[in-house]
């Protein structure tokens, strides 16, 4: 094994050469590689129930609140868009779909097909954002978010329920968002640091763990989607 | 525990991890589509049945009966659990445990009223109200709120 350092290589060469080196290095608490994967992947799992719990407790307070007031909350849900929300959950399948395809390439270790993978799935993420920026705007205007100038202007329905609607609605998409912005944070760092190369991926558990958490946000939005938009009678 | 279930696993080295064919994530792909795409006609499809059972509780059950499944197939394929070690599976498993917990605090909700505030409702209303009942003190019988709809 050569040590790119003291060789005359250049300084992305040997970058490259020391990626080389340390794929599928096992550390020394594990006893195999399989070990040290796994563990990582439990580790996810771990923060992902917790992720279960913080969307958790919203579910439940949207499910009492819905019993609670049922035909004034159908009466408010109504003025959701459903072909945008539609449109937003072909968006997000669409981008764990890519998602999935980065690992199996990362898996293969295929770079290329690894980033045009990753870089859907970013894509998808800001498809995402933009098209529930349109929504966003379109109740703002109407005065529908929570707050002193909050104005449902709809007969029949008091005001203080569509505030409660829409309070949980915007925490729960607001929270579902955010999610989603952090996400678009960690696929651009691990685009950056397999276009480079970089050392610290040893192997495809990055990218693993980036498409689990991507998977979990995937997971909340197709629980939003029925329970905002298609709501019974 | 764990270093147990590796050992039998060492010995395949490097091909210990499962990779997913391409065509098995494609079709789930598929399958995730045709879902969705299902339970949003059937929305439609009931709401020109206003007043029918389809467009109330089957409606929900359905719409949730989906969406479970859609959660499911991703859970199991796209995040690898099916393949996974039963350490991982349990883990997976364990996040749901708070969904038993909610029929519980349901029943326990449906059963009783808000605590009341002092000084400023002498009587709470309930917290999960049956149809005949208020949504709130001073409101209509749930089942008796007309409001005029879209009509989609």
């Amino acid at each position: 094994m050569i040590n790119p350092l003291e060789s005359n290589l250049s300084r992305k060469e040997a970058r490259r050469e020391k990626h080389r080196q340390v794929q599928d290095e096992v550390y020394e608490q594990y006893e195999d590689l399989h070990q040290q994967q796994e563990s990582y992947v439990l580790g996810m799992w771990t923060f992902l129930v917790t992720e279960v719990l913080f969307f958790g407790v919203l579910f439940v307070a949207y499910m009492i609140y819905r019993w609670q007031y049922q035909p004034y909350f159908f009466a408010i849900h109504e003025a959701l868009n459903i072909p945008l929300g539609g449109l937003n959950t072909v968006v997000l399948l669409s981008s764990s779909f890519s998602m999935a395809l980065a690992v199996h390439y990362a898996q293969i270790r295929n770079k290329n097909k690894q980033l045009a993978a990753l870089g859907f799935t970013l894509m998808c993420a800001f498809g995402f954002l933009i098209i529930k920026s349109f929504e966003y705007a379109e109740k703002f205007q109407h005065n529908h978010f929570p707050g002193p100038l909050f104005h449902l202007g709809k007969e029949g329905v008091p005001e203080h329920v569509g505030e409660l609607f829409y309070s949980l609605y915007f925490a729960m998409t607001g929270l579902h968002g955010l999610h989603v912005i952090i996400g678009i944070i960690c696929i651009s760092t691990l685009m950056w640091l397999v276009y480079t190369d970089h050392p610290i991926l040893t192997d495809y558990i990055p990218t693993e763990l980036i498409g689990l958490y991507w998977h979990f946000v995937d997971l909340v939005w197709i629980f939003l989607f029925p329970l905002f938009y298609l709501m019974p009678r | 525990m764990s270093s147990n279930a590796t050992t039998t696993h060492s010995d395949h080295g490097h091909s210990a991890h499962h990779i997913t064919p391409i065509s098995k994530l494609f079709t789930t792909f598929m399958f995730l589509m045709a879902l969705m795409a299902a339970t949003i006609a059937w929305y439609y499809f009931a709401a020109t049945l206003p007043n029918s059972p389809l467009m109330s509780y089957v409606n929900n059950i359905i719409a949730m009966t989906i969406a479970v499944i859609k959660a499911v197939t991703v859970i199991q394929i796209f995040m690898g659990v099916k393949y996974s070690s039963n350490l991982i599976k349990t883990y997976a498993i364990l996040g749901f445990v708070w969904a038993s917990l909610m029929t519980i605090m349901f029943i326990d909700y449906s059963s009783r009223r808000w605590e009341p505030v002092k000084g400023w409702t002498p009587e709470a209303p309930l917290a999960m109200p049956r149809d005949h009942e208020p949504a709130e003190l001073g409101m209509p019988p749930r089942n008796e709120i007309k409001i005029e709809s879209k009509g989609h």
